[in-house]
């Protein structure tokens, strides 16, 4: 240990006489042009700019603060679908309660389903072309028809006391007056009487509405379809900012109370637990619902594809009422058929059973009887053990066409085989996807109830993230879901899969924290690239125990909460006391990218010979060969000093040092003493904006490798390029940079040393049809 | 909710991603077009024949062939203000998108670059079909779509 030391302290030498020379160098140019000064532009500096500041509300660590509070808005709903009219009708109840320290002038609901009224604006912010054809539907529904009415009709907004309030529209935003004010701490009942058409969610869009079968029969995803309050917070006052169809929501938690009636042969499942199981199963639905919650590894029929398929012909004009009660949800959406297949099965959650549930036309199998359910179940397994016991009673898949949108409790999912019962990898995945992701978002948003209509990446892209975890985990508890493959095949995730979108133009990208409806690349900019970035901290950065608690204390602090992006951040930090504010500055905050290389690596030998160096040191102060302790310098390959025979020197040649090992050590503690005669100083740089670990892999001349990683930190005085000396006892043949392509480095062009021609993507691809 | 994936519905992204890369050594423009399989397929399925089948056990060599020609009508570039032929290499899937490999060959120097970019633009109103270029010194992004299908860069 001690000779390296000895030799570290010939080169701090060598280091401080370069830098002597360098300041004199500095000195003359400082003469002739005066730099200017700048700000602390360091990729280091705290977020401090950025963050808003902690407060009573919001606490430095992360955590809600002392006087956090948030909005209640209990729900009883009376609701009645007509599948002859296909319309919706609702009497809703609603009761408010002010928690926040201010008096409320007004309330404002939100209509969603008011994008798709006849005066919706949302179709005025697409730009549009013309087209030399369109298909001849389209063109008489875009130029010739009035086109479809899909917006709420609000019949009344009344008082408790019956007297109606005064209530202005604003598209998709209503403001209820209120005869006074709302002090802090009331609460202020009143109801809404309300009707829409029911849309065509496969041929007009939507993330709710039906979907026709050729028999007939409609399935319906009933979602975002009631007049809901909009929240009020700390941060945002009223959260009234417009839903143009794209964006998503945020919505204030409470409980519900809601009553559906739909035709007595449909089957229905929601939010919430069923109170009535008695009046709307029949007495075998219920044997079978029994069996279910004792089934833990198979799911159990409770509607067979036979009786879904009798039931189809049937078209019952009598009504059935299912009544369901959900404590603490943020939102309400059900779904209705009578051709829907239904199984359910157990999940242990923690020391709780959770009922794994699937729903589906026969349409979707035999894809969905054979996965739907344990995908569900698989996924609450592995989302529990990332943040918190699944609180719900239950989670449900319904198979709807092309769909894939979530809600409490209850999801839309595609994935759907050919007419013939066959089906593509392609359509398995996505559907296995599908239904992770959207069985996933019960944790991100429904519970970590963050503000999706502001920053989609909080719920999509910690989702997204949540969701690889899962894929691998399915993949590792059903192997025969994913044969031939080995490991399940994430699109979204692993590092290098985002090298593409990151390596854009710059015009082209905006940075994660931009409200999700201004991005260009939506499903990069929310989903992937968030989710990469958490997986990068995780396996890169942190290390899965750092990081995997961190996350779970930032999802247990803000269960059934309205955290902001800054209650993530500092959390991860405050938890884990890693400083990530530059993995938040360059990955969220902007557009920078990571690029790390190996740019130089120039050989240094031992040897009792002075070096230029030192003579022109001792020259330039005064210095005799006397004054200095002894010592060992090291000469570059190539230098002017530099002597073949070098080559050829151990460091047994090396008098001074050899007779200091000699004086001072005893020949036991010698023959233990490392005996390095490669020296090399290694200069890395980094062309992108993003500090990131160096990782290399050293490899020898003997064929044997070491894999070298220095903290990201390492770039905090040196933000372009950085050396590092090595002494080692075998010759370096190459170096890698970021060998397992887990930095998403965008140019591997100068990963390596020697420099490697890279076959690229394309070349490969050629050779391989070449054959 | 989740985007990117062949749904019907407003919230559905209609975006192809194609790489081309000047290789001036090899004299060739390597092109790598990224299609969603599911949205070519339905539009390979209207245009010719529905039952065209991709990435399924069902795929017949003609289903192939396809590609190539719809590609062949909807992507052309014109290098140095000539418009030149694209040869078509192969094609691999890779999740749920198709890779579709091109080449223009003997491109001694790239002075202005142009291309339009029409893919599945006759079947989504709203598709979007992103070009990455590279060559040496530049990269540079072009958001083509139905309003603006062509782009042209200039080199020099």
């Amino acid at each position: 240990m001690k000779l390296i030391k000895y030799i570290a302290l010939a080169c701090i030498f060598l280091s401080v006489n370069m830098s002597f020379a360098q300041e004199e160098k500095d000195a003359e140019a400082e003469k002739e042009v005066k730099e200017t000064g700048h700000l602390n532009d360091n990729k280091f500096k705290q977020l401090y700019e950025e963050f808003a500041s902690p407060n009573m509300y919001r606490s430095a660590s992360g955590t809600p603060g002392p006087n956090y509070y948030q909005q209640q808005a209990d729900y009883v709903m009376e609701l009645e679908l007509d599948d002859k009219n296909k319309t919706l009708t609702g009497f809703e109840t609603i009761t408010y309660t002010n928690n926040s320290p201010d008096d409320l002038e007004y309330l404002w609901v939100q209509l969603d389903q008011n994008v798709r009224s006849r005066d919706s604006k949302s179709p005025l912010i697409q730009g549009s072309g013309a087209f030399p054809a369109d298909r001849v539907s389209s063109f008489v529904n875009d130029h010739m028809g009035e086109g479809f009415d899909g917006g709420f009709n609000i019949q009344e907004v009344k008082h408790e006391k019956g007297y109606s309030l005064p209530y202005t529209i604003n598209r998709t935003m209503m403001r209820v007056e209120m005869p006074k004010d709302l002090k802090s701490g009331e609460q202020f009942t009143f109801s809404i009487k309300w009707w829409y058409n029911i849309n065509d969610h496969v041929n007009d869009g939507g993330r709710s509405g039906y979907e026709e079968f050729k028999d007939g029969n409609r399935a319906y995803v009933i979602a975002q379809f009631f007049p809901r309050m909009a929240v009020y917070s700390d941060v945002e006052g009223w959260q009234n900012s417009q839903f143009w169809g794209r964006d998503e929501f945020a919505l204030p938690f409470g409980d519900y109370e809601v009553t559906i009636t739909v035709p007595a042969d449909h089957i229905l499942d929601a939010t919430g637990e069923l109170q009535n199981r008695k009046e709307v199963f029949s007495k075998t639905m219920i044997n079978r619902y029994e069996n279910a919650k004792k089934s833990y590894k198979e799911p159990v029929m409770i509607v067979s594809q036979d009786e879904a398929e009798a039931a189809s012909k049937g078209f019952s004009t009598a009504k059935k009422t299912w009544k369901f009660k959900a404590k603490n949800v943020r939102d309400y959406a059900f779904a209705s058929s009578r051709r829907f297949i239904w199984d359910m099965m157990a999940v242990k959650i923690g020391n709780k059973d959770v009922m794994a549930v699937s729903m589906y036309p026969p349409e979707g199998n035999p894809l969905w009887e054979d996965w739907s359910t344990k995908l569900v179940a698989s996924t609450l397994i592995s989302y529990s053990r990332m943040t918190f016991d699944y609180p719900y009673s239950k989670a449900i898949s319904v198979h709807a066409k092309s769909q894939g949108m979530e809600y409490p409790m209850i999801c839309w999912n595609y994935g759907r085989p050919d007419e013939d019962g066959t089906y593509s990898e392609r359509t398995k995945y996505g559907m296995f996807g599908v239904i992770i992701h959207e069985v996933g978002h019960n944790y991100f948003p429904m519970i970590v109830n963050s503000d999706e209509r502001q920053w989609t990446w909080m719920d999509e892209g910690l989702n997204t993230f949540v969701q690889y975890v899962a894929e691998q985990d399915f993949g590792e508890i059903y192997p025969e879901a994913i044969a031939p493959n080995t490991k399940y095949p994430s699109r979204r995730g692993p590092a290098k899969n985002i090298v593409d979108y990151m390596s854009g133009s710059q015009d082209r990208l905006a940075p994660i924290m931009t409200k999700g409806l201004n991005t260009y690349n939506f499903g990069a900019n929310a989903y992937s690239k968030p989710a990469t970035g958490l997986n990068i901290l995780r396996e890169t950065i942190m290390g899965r125990d750092l990081f995997d608690y961190s996350f779970k204390t930032y999802a247990r602090r803000w269960m059934f909460k309205h955290p902001t992006p800054e209650d993530f951040f500092r959390t991860m930090e405050d938890a884990s006391a890693v400083d990530l504010d530059f993995f938040w500055r360059g990955w969220f905050y902007s557009t920078h990218y990571v690029d790390i290389g190996v740019k130089e690596v120039k050989k240094f030998y031992v040897t009792s010979k002075m070096n230029k160096e030192i003579r022109d040191m001792m020259e330039s102060r005064g210095m005799k060969e006397s004054d200095l302790p002894p010592l060992v310098y090291l000469v570059e390959e190539g230098s002017e000093d530099f002597e073949e025979d070098m080559k050829t020197t151990s460091i047994n040649d090396v008098v001074p040092l050899q007779e200091f090992i000699m004086d001072n050590f005893s020949p036991d503690e010698r023959s233990k003493m490392k005996k390095p005669n490669y020296f090399y100083e290694i200069t890395f740089e980094k062309p992108g904006g993003i500090p990131m670990p160096i990782i290399a892999d050293i490899t020898y001349a003997d064929g044997t490798s070491e894999r070298v990683k220095y903290p990201a930190q390492i770039w905090g005085k040196n933000d372009i390029s950085v050396g590092k000396f090595l002494a080692s006892e075998k010759e370096i043949k190459s170096i890698v940079v970021d060998p397992d392509e887990e930095t998403a480095d965008i140019d591997t062009s100068n990963n390596s040393w020697p420099k490697l021609k890279k076959m690229g993507e394309f070349n490969k691809f050629k050779d391989k049809v070449k054959g | 909710m989740f985007p990117l994936m062949s749904m019907s519905t407003v919230h559905k992204f209609y975006v192809s991603i194609t790489k081309v890369e000047y290789i001036k050594e090899e004299q060739s423009l390597q092109i790598i077009a990224k299609i969603f399989t599911e949205d070519l397929e339905k539009t390979l399925r209207e245009r010719y024949n529905p039952e065209i089948h991709l990435d399924s056990k069902k795929e017949t060599a003609s289903d192939a062939e396809y590609i190539q020609k719809y590609l062949s009508k909807k992507l052309k570039i014109n290098v140095n203000n000539e418009p030149v032929t694209i040869e078509y290499i192969g094609k691999e899937y890779e999740n749920d998108v198709v890779k579709i490999y091109m080449e223009v060959k003997n491109v001694l120097e790239l002075k202005t670059f142009e291309i339009e970019n029409k893919v599945l633009m006759d079947m989504f109103d709203e598709q979007q079909n992103i070009i990455h270029f590279k060559n040496k010194k530049i990269r540079k992004s072009l958001m083509l779509d139905g309003d603006n299908p062509k782009a042209v860069l200039n080199l020099n």
